[in-house]
């Protein structure tokens, strides 16, 4: 039995062409295939509802806090801080990579113990490798309550004006 | 004792010599060359390695046993692994319960994952090490470099599989652990948020990354592992064994009391010709 | 044939272990050169089956040995509203966290790793040397020259590119500058200078790649406590 691949099928031009074309045809069906199953594949993977904490909450009301204070909230992962002016709300998670950082009363600072970065109790780097100061955070009044938006990122100098 | 052994062996050789016995096994049990070569050529796992080995090649002093204490550390791991899913449940709570439970409830359950952590540290230490005696013995060198690069592989898989094994106790180093290593994939510019939410199925370190970390542990990085290093092991074989330094005739001497008969030669012929 | 065999006979010069010139590098099928080998073999059943059994054995014993007698670590239970201070990884991640303390993450964390892996993958495909020539052979004079004004360079590349000088890097560069330095006078310096002269560049690379991640994981895992600050092991123990 002569082996069938080692005889060659003469082909025309016509069937050449046909070939190439079908070539061309089922390689671009396949690549299509494989970028759909990659992006179907990332798509499955993301998550679309999400069951994470509520990320607007109550704080207390206004009044309640002193000038110059600073209230640490680590379930909700924020600050609050008075100051003269009147309020703002920012992240407790360092900017370098992701470490719950601490108040420290003692020393008025904000101090990260993964890899020693302190901030200003208005959240401003001071030292240590954090690359950006604390994210501040929506803060509003609303039925007499502090509420703050954890989702909604605010400039840095957003101050929520308050005068007793 | 004699006796014993040999009544064992003609025990064995009956219950095997019978139609059910030849269908698995089609060589005989008397110990001729012939059969060894059988064992290697006819069995699934054992047609990795070549029939014969060079001598020199199988020596402790040659290679310190490290590629294969390596995959000897990933069997272990495999076996204990096993173990501990049967009372694991990637869940929060209830992962760091069964972990206590692991240690006060399960019998032997803390020397089973006392086991797998050991073997885990000794297992990146083992890769390592591995790796650069096959530098400094030259051996990613032509014809080996694709299998220099499947060993580079593999420790990255093992520098992986430790990494997502190291969230699953759902502990307090764990969790910080994991915190700050998703966070410098967050740092990829471009793509790193989007990684970063894929690995954690979510914002923050919660459930959904336990799940993902436990999947990836357990099936795809293991079944990675185990096909690389198949592939590892295959191709020393192809290549020619491992890579020995040119034998001198002085080595031959030296052996020559254990009764082996040869004559001095290259093993490879030498390449250097002047233009 | 055996006119042209004996036309274009290779032949080995008098001055080939000196100054080898590479014509080409003959890889023919790549088949096993155990054929063509008349070294002592043997069967690897058993020979070689037998040792991998013992190796299991043996690497069994001692890992259940020392799971006998060690615990691992179990902290308390997760709690993402307070980070333990330090907050370490297990120690071959070490070294990384130690790069943490004096590059931005996407240098320390990405970066660097990315071109560790890469410089590795590639290493077979640019080193082909039959034979490699050691550092300082030829011309060693203005080679020392070049050698030290780069690993000058390169050192100040890392003492002044961080947050604060990387002072283990740096100074495995200085290390692995010097070693080598031995070798171009090998007669002076004995068996160190002999090591030393043996070695090519390839091997220096390696050696400070070694002595880095040797370095910044024995940093990170004895030297540092609360808050990554530096600490003794023997005067403050082991975070």
């Amino acid at each position: 039995m002569p082996l069938l691949d080692d005889i060659g099928i003469p082909l025309d031009d016509a069937e050449l062409n046909r070939r190439s074309f079908l070539k061309l045809l089922g390689s671009g069906a396949l690549a299509v295939a494989a970028l759909g199953t990659a992006v179907t594949s990332v798509e499955y993977l993301s998550p679309n509802v999400l069951f994470e904490d509520e990320t607007r909450f109550r704080i207390r009301r206004p009044e309640e806090i002193a000038v110059g204070t600073l209230i640490a909230l680590p379930k909700q992962r924020v600050y609050v801080m008075r100051s003269q002016e009147g309020f703002i709300a920012f992240s407790t998670v360092c900017t370098h990579l992701g470490c719950m950082t601490k108040y420290e009363p003692e020393n008025n600072r904000i101090f990260c113990p993964c890899h020693g970065s302190q901030y200003t109790i208005e959240g401003v780097v001071t030292a240590g490798p954090a690359p950006r100061p604390l994210p501040r955070f929506e803060l509003v009044v609303d039925k007499g309550f502090l509420v703050v938006n954890t989702r909604k990122a605010v400039s840095q100098d957003t101050i929520l004006r308050y005068s007793a | 004792m004699r006796a014993v052994t040999q009544y064992a062996r003609s025990l064995l050789a009956r219950l095997t010599d019978n139609k059910v016995g030849r269908s698995m096994i089609r060589h005989g049990w008397a110990e001729t060359n012939r059969n060894r070569s059988l064992v290697v050529f006819s069995n699934f796992f054992l047609h990795i390695h070549p029939v014969k080995v060079r001598l020199r090649a199988i020596a402790f002093s040659q290679t310190y046993y490290l590629g294969g204490l390596s995959a000897v550390t990933a069997i272990l791991l495999t076996v204990t692994g096993l173990f501990l899913m049967f009372y694991y449940r990637p869940a929060v709570p209830q992962a760091y319960h069964d972990m206590k439970d692991l240690e006060f409830a399960v019998s032997a359950g803390i020397f089973i994952r006392n086991l797998h952590r050991w073997a885990a540290h000794a297992m990146v230490a083992l890769v390592f090490l591995h790796m650069i005696r096959v530098f400094f013995a030259g051996a990613y060198r032509p014809p080996r470099e694709f299998n220099w690069v499947i060993g580079v592989l593999l420790f990255v898989v093992t520098l992986l599989l430790s990494y997502t094994g190291y969230l699953l106790p759902w502990d307090q180093l764990a969790y910080w652990a994991v915190t700050v290593g998703t966070n410098m994939a967050d740092a990829t510019p471009v793509i790193g948020p989007k990684i970063k939410f894929l690995m954690l199925g979510g914002n923050a370190l919660s459930e959904n990354a336990l799940l993902r970390f436990y999947v990836l542990h357990c099936i795809l990085l293991p079944a990675v592992l185990y096909m690389l290093v198949a592939i590892h092991i295959w191709r020393i074989r192809k290549d020619g064994g491992i890579l020995l330094p040119p034998a001198s005739e002085h080595d031959y001497e030296k052996r020559s009391g254990k009764g082996y008969r040869f004559e001095a030669g290259r093993a490879v012929p030498d390449l250097e010709v002047k233009e | 044939m055996s006119e042209s065999a004996s036309t274009f006979a290779a032949v080995k010069g008098e001055d080939s272990q000196r100054d080898p010139v590479r014509l080409l590098v003959v890889q023919g099928e790549a088949r096993p050169p155990v054929d063509a080998t008349t070294e002592p073999m043997v069967m690897t059943v058993p020979h070689l089956l037998l040792r991998e059994l013992i190796t299991l054995l043996a690497a069994s014993l001692a890992l259940v040995l020392i799971s006998l007698i060690f615990n691992a670590p179990l902290e308390e239970i997760a709690n993402p509203e307070k980070t333990p201070n330090p907050a370490k990884a297990p120690w071959y991640f070490l070294g990384l966290q130690e790069l943490l303390h004096y590059y931005p993450p996407v240098i320390a964390g990405v970066i660097i790793p990315t071109l560790v892996i890469f410089a590795l993958i590639i290493v077979p495909y640019f080193d082909v040397n039959l034979k490699r020539k050691s550092l300082f052979e030829a011309n060693s004079g203005r080679t020392m020259a070049y050698w030290w004004t780069a690993m000058i360079l390169v050192s100040l590349l890392f003492l002044l590119s961080g947050k604060h000088p990387v002072w283990p890097i740096a100074g495995c560069v200085w290390a692995v500058a010097l070693l080598a330095s031995f070798g171009a006078a090998p007669k002076t310096w004995g068996a160190l200078g002999r090591w030393s002269a043996k070695k090519s560049l390839a091997y220096w690379v390696f050696y400070w790649f070694l002595l880095t991640t040797t370095a910044l994981t024995i940093i990170g895992t004895l030297f540092r406590g609360p808050g990554w600050s530096l600490t003794l092991p023997w005067r403050d123990g082991i975070y």
